[in-house]
């Protein structure tokens, strides 16, 4: 029992601080600074976790430190700004994706037959190489004089002149179809190549049965088809989307910017990062490297400018809300709580934040995925050992992160300026929420990014009442780190080693 | 030493080399596992026990030589494929999960959905503690429940193979006692092979031996030979172990 009161004493005194903090900032501060201060620091604690809760999970399972994180925040934002403002270049690049993808999926088909294929040892080291290098000679083809650049700027320009009235000003008309198709079809040619590569062909000692070949086909033929569709739809997919009403594709912003970065963190994972799984200060090289490649491209394609993403009608409206109905009704920017005026896109993202941890907690707790992710975390071999991919479960939880960075990156994006290094700032503070929290919970990441963002709000505010430096909301986060780490070493809610 | 295929092999190991980093830590080791026995490894501490029960499975896949399981060859593949094809791991150290609840430790085992709900009675059977402990996390039970535990967790799906590795490890004289009861009703079911320190328990326990020394097999068969060769005992699993017959000999002594 003696355990249980040590634990009971625990909770009672960090519950008395905790309280005694609430009520002395709150006499000090008053009604309505108190409940603004706090509601700034909620969102920026929302933001927080959307970062660290992915970089936890990862640390915590693969003990992979991904220093591209904020970088795929800043792809996120990039990604759900495009969509948003002008979808010309997702579209356009939408079919050349995933007819490459379709061809590389069909690895799972091809390969049971390739590895019983009768070939010297020469040849099997031989065939991968050249397919590789095959496939590299077909994806340059296929891209031959296409303008990437001209697709790309279509956003920026939407951006830059403001056309407001008329979203639809800035199409501009693509390759026809007579010109493009051949784009597509060398596309799945070159990942064809690549899956005949991975594949390798006459190695024996791989494992591939030949049984269930049709509901292994399944994937690649749906593939297929959403090429040819995307291949279609190429033109008049983004007028229809500029049609629609901002708030609608400002949700489809979203579930791009989720299922964009879903599906680069698997690949990067696939790709990048497990080959170097067992030289772990390589990953943090790669990732670092990889943030460095992912930025100068974001700036190649929109240049290095800072652009302002234009807030969707719910949350535009000049005025001010009574209630939360009010505003729903009426779509007012501001909304009033308990006699604070609060810009209601910040409340959006405190709800985005929150959202997000109810998804991750039943994920955590309900799922059987929940449960072999708690149990990896442990000892990934022992999973391993009971019959369970432990490789695929790796590959989804850090596409799950990614996602999780991205859905932050494109939350943050009507209100903070979009630009390469705006992720810098949410990687660093991510970081430092995971060591507050303790790596590989992701409980741990909620709080302390709630006690962050705090930090950072309460900084500002004694900063700005009592004219002090602006550096001290910064400095906050600094030495809650140091407190916390003084006081528990393996973060708050982290495991003894 | 020859190894034939034969038909009532359930495992055959045939002469495997395995790394660790650049160690090389196995330099041949066969060991063969009739259908329906129990079959002990014996050796002293490092001499490569465990590393073998690994190589079987695919936690540490052997550079050289083969292992043949039901009739199929499964050196190379992925720990996790071999699992799936009928083989429970029980390993040193237990390895239970302790952010998870018994309840879960047994159902993230299961490898189709139902495997838990048709094991449950048999392994409560086996082990009435646990149905008591369902609820608790991992953390929270002794060694000896966990080690019932990681039993229990490889028999919730239908398993043809069972890798155990020193289940009396750390266990109290009684719950060693109770442990042999339990793998002996399993090997009714199911093929074991075991990796045991404890001589008197494993020389009760299993039918067939292979000893390890230096990671390599150097002899393996029948236990009940194995229990009166005095000299071979003494070569290679130490001078600790004392044979059935000095025990005796020691208790007539005694009384």
């Amino acid at each position: 029992m003696k355990p249980k009161h040590k634990k009971i004493t625990t909770i009672l005194l960090v519950g008395a601080v905790v309280f005694a903090v609430i009520v002395g900032l709150y006499l000090y501060a008053g009604k309505e600074s108190f409940i603004r201060t706090t509601l700034s620091g909620l969102t920026l604690g929302s933001l927080f976790f959307m970062v660290a809760a992915g970089l936890s999970l990862i640390f915590g399972l693969m003990d992979v430190l991904n220093f591209a994180h904020g970088a795929m925040f800043m792809l996120g934002a990039y990604m759900g700004w495009q969509l948003y403002t002008n979808p010309t270049f997702i579209f356009g690049m939408l079919p050349a994706i995933i007819a490459f993808t379709c061809g590389v999926m069909m690895a799972s088909v091809i390969k049971p037959f390739l590895i019983r294929w009768e070939i010297s040892e020469k040849w099997q080291k031989a065939l991968p190489k050249i397919a590789y290098v095959l496939a590299l000679v077909v994806l340059v083809l296929a891209f031959l004089n296409f303008n990437i650049m001209e697709l790309a700027s279509t956003a920026m320009v939407a951006a830059t002149t403001t056309t407001a009235g008329n979203p639809l000003a800035e199409i501009s008309p693509q390759e026809p179809l007579s010109q493009f198709w051949f784009r597509p079809v060398l596309l799945i040619l070159s990942g064809l190549l690549v899956a005949f590569a991975s594949a390798k062909p006459g190695v024996k000692s791989e494992f591939a049965p030949k049984e269930d070949l049709l509901k292994k086909a399944i994937a690649p033929i749906i593939l297929l088809v959403l090429t040819v569709v995307a291949t279609l739809i190429r033109e008049s997919a983004p007028i229809a989307i500029l049609l629609m009403n901002g708030n609608w594709r400002f949700i489809i912003a979203i579930v791009v910017a989720v299922i964009f970065g879903l599906m680069f963190g698997a690949v990067v994972e696939i790709t990048l990062i497990r080959p170097l799984y067992v030289r772990p200060f390589f990953i943090v090289l790669m990732t670092l490297g990889l943030s460095f490649v992912i930025r100068e491209l974001v700036q190649l394609l929109w240049d290095p400018l800072a652009y302002q993403m234009v807030r969707p009608p719910l949350f535009a409206q000049s005025g001010r809300a009574a209630n939360l109905l009010q505003w729903l009704q009426n779509g007012n920017a501001t909304i009033d709580i308990s006699g604070v005026t609060f810009p209601t896109y910040r409340l959006f993202v405190i709800f985005l934040g929150i959202l997000m941890f109810a998804i991750v907690t039943i994920i955590m707790t309900k799922s059987r995925l929940g449960m072999i992710i708690r149990a990896g975390v442990q000892d990934p071999q022992m999973v391993e050992a009971l019959g369970i991919n432990v490789r695929r479960v790796f590959t989804f939880v850090f596409a799950f992160g990614i996602a999780m960075a991205a859905l932050g990156g494109i939350g943050a994006g009507p209100f903070l300026p979009i630009q390469p290094l705006m992720g810098d700032q949410f990687q660093m503070l991510g970081f430092i929420t995971v060591v507050i929290g303790g790596m590989g919970s992701y409980v741990g990441a909620f709080i302390g990014a709630i006690i962050l963002g705090m930090g950072r709000a309460f900084g500002d505010y004694f900063a700005l009442k009592l004219s002090l430096s602006p550096a001290i909301a910064e400095a906050s986060t600094v030495i809650i780190m140091v407190i916390v780490l003084l006081i528990k070493p393996q973060g708050l809610f982290g495991k003894k080693e | 030493m020859s190894i034939t295929n034969s038909q009532e092999d359930i495992l055959i190991v045939d002469n495997i080399h395995t790394y660790i980093g650049q160690f090389h830590i196995l330099e041949g080791v066969s060991v063969r596992v009739p259908k329906g026995s129990i079959t002990v490894l014996l050796g002293r501490n490092g001499a490569g026990k465990t590393t073998t029960l690994k190589s079987i499975l695919g936690l540490t896949p052997p550079q050289d030589g083969k292992v043949i399981f039901d009739g199929m060859e499964i050196q190379g593949k992925r720990a996790f494929n071999v699992a799936n094809l009928g083989i429970g791991y029980v390993p040193e150290h237990r390895a239970i999960f302790r952010a998870l609840s018994v309840m879960e430790n047994l159902k993230i085992a299961e490898r189709k959905k139902g495997d838990f709900d048709r094991s449950a009675d048999f392994i409560f059977d086996l082990f009435p503690d646990l149905k008591r402990l369902y609820k608790l996390p991992g953390n929270h039970l002794s060694g000896g429940q966990q080690q019932m535990l990681a039993v229990a967790r490889a028999l919730v799906p239908d398993n043809k193979l069972l890798l155990i590795d020193e289940p009396s490890e750390g266990l109290a004289p009684i719950l060693i006692q109770q442990m042999m009861e339990a793998i002996r009703t399993l090997s009714e079911k199911t093929t074991i092979l075991l990796v045991e320190q404890n001589f008197i328990m494993a020389s009760q326990l299993a039918q067939r031996f292979t000893i390890i020394d230096d990671g390599q097999s150097v002899h393996n068969g029948m236990m009940a030979d194995l229990v009166n060769d005095t000299d071979l005992i003494h070569q290679y699993l130490g001078a600790s172990i004392k044979t059935r017959k000095e025990l005796e000999m020691e208790h007539e002594a005694q009384a």
